[in-house]
């Protein structure tokens, strides 16, 4: 099997399965227990969080939540309660995952207005309009680092810089989910206040992430109960998750720089199907786009080719996991000014640093095939 | 003592000579149905009975949506003594309140007194310990029912059951199950007549996927609940789509791949000794489902083809669909790829010789033979 939907979810490294184990047969006790056993299983807790704290430069607090949903949500829903009844400005893309799109959706039913910022054809946010939009009550501006569908790199540093120099007070969120340990982030360097991550994305366990926050951001707590997590994020730890989530870090980190040979995967795969498919396009900037994502449109019918390569042994997705149970057009695709049909044939293949040259020949190898089998059933 | 539950069979009773035939089917459907929850069926003089019942609800469940069963009450039991019985149909009246008659049954005649007799005393009882009843003898609210056999049963509830014939008892079909709402109401329908099923599931991997595939054996295993185990063959369908794709007339490819269908479910019945095929088709509801449409697809069939839905609307489909609970998994957003092969403009007249002219253009005969090689079997059990 060849597995190319890294930005679904990844497998989890042998040594987070055994974390896991080990932590849920020996550390099962409830760190907020007051003998020495629990005070163990605590200790889990603060490794994970240091672990990700170096990650992203230090100097944060780190708030473990069920995920990257969770996280995005205590961000901006956090951020709107911490205006105690006053009514707020947001900012965000048009490009952002549901889990921010659907919560910002929810703040314009509260009452609060949202600004959503268009993206250019390579779905890179457009920061003058960005800025432009920045006003005296503008409580957060939330942009994603990595676009999960076609990988697009957002320009965080710049971002924040202009928007502070505009309004100092304004709060910037940046849902990591797709660039935590894939693309670099410091976030006391690169000013960012709050910043979201997700456990299952880097060969982790699923059900676990975090929400990351400066020293000085403050955010209230959207669920209520004994106060674990500095209040805000109440419930027993789920001390495996966590611990199998700070093993993934530290595994993760000690394979050193993995993008430059995850952009020789995806270099490769794009010329070999460039090259043996006519009609073929990439949608997004190949060259500056993250390493791991790679999003082609092929001349066939993107679900149909998809189970094809399935056939095969191999897996990919169309648009983004999450999205793909939704019958509608990709909403971030269509934000990129790509019509209809472009996007019906579209396909996203996300690669981990356990993905090889070989399974990339392989792949363009099996697509090339099946494109041209399919070329023959596109509806007339 | 009321842990015991009356089974009464509907239409069994219209048997001649072969009535116990149709009576040992049921009793042991009806076993298999309480398998497990530790209660004892039993068949005597016509009567079956359940007994030693912990969870009557689970159980009354359970039975009545067993195909022959006609309706269910839980019964009172004890000796067979007036002072008994009637001190237990007291205690049966007494929370209930309206107008109310007696119906004895006296199956063992040396019981000293008759139906009559047993009718006037238990009323006579009960109305004067329940002053909050009154008797009606043509249209009581209530019919205490007093049946005195090797034991005295005393029951007033009677709790509609599906009805129809026990499954395996009228041979077995062949059901054409696709994804969609109708198909699964179809062989309900003709399974609750008594037939064992039989499905067959057309499969066009990569053009419908697995989650397609996984819905429609969901659907099979839904059916199953009433039907028993289903035994279901799923055929390899693309290379006979693509070869019409190519090869045949645009506007006759919905037409063309139904005949296919019912060509291949016409062999593979009858290879598994089934008698008849089951569709869903009703008159008018797509292009292929006109009455010349029908007329074509009947014509490649040797067997009968059961269309019990040809008269209904959709939406009377539907509320069966709910009823029967296959509805939430008709629904799911699967086969949209099929599209692919569906004409813009279908044809709603098609002729029949039309059609053969067509169908020469490809090798049908290979193209079948090969999608019957391949067919996948899986076996459902409820």
């Amino acid at each position: 099997m060849i597995y190319l939907d890294n930005s679904a979810t990844t497998r989890p490294f042998n040594e987070v399965i055994e974390a896991m184990a080990m932590c849920m047969r020996e550390e099962y006790f409830n760190p907020s227990s007051l003998y020495a056993p629990a005070m163990r299983a605590g200790r889990l807790l603060s490794a994970a969080r240091e672990a990700i704290d170096q990650q992203l430069g230090g100097g944060t607090r780190v708030i473990f939540t069920s995920g990257g949903t969770e996280a995005d949500n205590l961000a901006l829903l956090g951020v709107a309660r911490n205006l105690r009844g006053r009514k707020g400005h947001f900012i965000t893309t048009k490009v952002e995952h549901p889990a921010i799109l659907e919560t910002a959706a929810e703040l314009e039913r509260q009452g609060h207005e949202v600004s959503y910022i268009g993206v250019d054809e390579n779905c890179v946010v457009d920061v003058d309009t960005l800025v432009e939009a920045v006003r005296p009550d503008t409580a957060l501006v939330s942009v994603m680092q990595v676009n999960n569908e076609v990988g697009a790199q957002m320009p965080i540093e710049e971002i924040s810089r202009r928007v502070k120099e505009k309004n100092p007070r304004t709060l910037i969120h940046v849902d990591g989910v797709q660039g935590f340990l894939r693309v670099p982030m410091s976030m006391r360097k690169m000013g960012v206040d709050l910043y979201s991550l997700s456990g299952h994305k880097i060969h982790g366990p699923k059900g676990v992430g975090a929400l990351a926050m400066a020293g000085n951001a403050r955010v209230q707590c959207i669920a209520f109960g004994g106060g674990q997590e500095e209040g805000l994020r109440s419930g027993t730890e789920n001390v495996p998750g966590i611990a199998g989530l700070g093993q993934a870090v530290r595994s993760y980190a000690r394979l050193g720089d993995t993008a430059p040979h995850m952009m020789a995967c995806k270099q490769r795969l794009a010329q070999r199907v460039l090259d043996s498919i006519p009609g073929a396009h990439v949608n997004g900037d190949l060259a500056h786009g993250a390493a791991h994502i790679l999003n082609i449109t092929f001349p066939a019918k993107g679900e149909v080719l998809l189970h094809a390569l399935e056939g095969a042994g191999i897996l990919c997705s169309t648009g983004s996991a999450c999205a793909s149970h939704k019958k509608s057009a990709s909403h971030v695709l269509t934000a990129m000014g790509v019509s209809d049909r472009e996007i019906d044939g579209a396909l996203r293949f996300s690669f981990c640093p356990e993905n090889t040259l070989e399974e990339m020949d392989e792949t363009a190898t099996q697509l090339a095939k099946n494109v041209e089998l399919l070329r023959k059933f596109v509806r007339r | 003592m009321r842990n015991v539950l009356l089974v009464r069979m509907g239409e069994i009773f219209l048997k001649g000579d072969n009535r116990m035939f149709f009576i040992k089917a049921l009793v042991r459907h009806i076993k298999k149905a309480v398998e497990g929850t530790g209660c004892s069926v039993e068949l005597t003089q016509g009567r079956i009975f359940l007994r030693d019942i912990t969870d009557m609800e689970d159980v009354i469940r359970r039975v009545t949506r067993v195909f022959g069963v006609h309706s269910v009450s839980p019964v009172v039991q004890c000796e067979k003594d007036m002072d008994a019985i009637c001190r237990e149909a007291v205690e049966m009246m007494k929370s209930l309140s309206g107008t109310f008659k007696c119906a004895a049954r006296r199956a063992d005649k040396r019981f000293p007194l008759d139906s009559m007799q047993i009718n006037e005393e238990v009323g006579y009882q009960v109305l004067t310990a329940c002053p909050q009843l009154k008797v009606d003898v043509h249209k009581p609210q209530h019919e205490l029912n007093i049946e005195v056999r090797e034991n005295a049963y005393l029951y007033v509830e009677k709790i509609p059951a599906v009805g129809g014939m026990p499954v395996g008892t009228n041979g077995k079909a062949m059901l054409l199950l696709s994804g969609g709402i109708d198909s699964p109401v179809a062989g309900y329908m003709i399974a609750k007549r008594g037939v064992q099923l039989n499905c067959i599931h057309y499969h066009s991997f990569p053009f419908t996927s697995e989650q397609a595939k996984q819905k429609v054996v969901d659907l099979a295993r839904q059916l199953s609940a009433y039907a028993g185990p289903i035994r279901m063959y799923v055929v390899p369908f693309t290379e006979l789509q693509q070869e019409l794709y190519q090869k045949c007339p645009e506007s006759q490819l919905t037409i063309l791949m139904r005949r296919y269908m019912m060509r291949i479910a016409n062999r593979v019945a009858h290879r598994a000794n089934c008698s008849a095929l089951i569709t869903g088709e009703s008159i008018g509801q797509v292009a292929s489902q006109t009455m010349d449409g029908l007329c074509c697809t009947n014509a490649v069939c040797d067997m009968p083809v059961f269309r019990p839905l040809i008269g209904f609307d959709k939406t009377e489909i539907m509320d069966y669909a709910e009823k029967i609970g296959t509805y939430q998994t008709s629904i799911l957003p699967y086969e949209d790829c099929c599209t692919i092969f569906t004409p813009k403009h279908p044809q709603t007249k098609p002729r029949a010789e039309q059609l053969a002219e067509s169908e020469k253009l490809i090798d049908g005969e290979g193209l079948m033979q090969r999608a019957i090689e391949g067919i996948e079997i899986i076996n459902i059990m409820p």
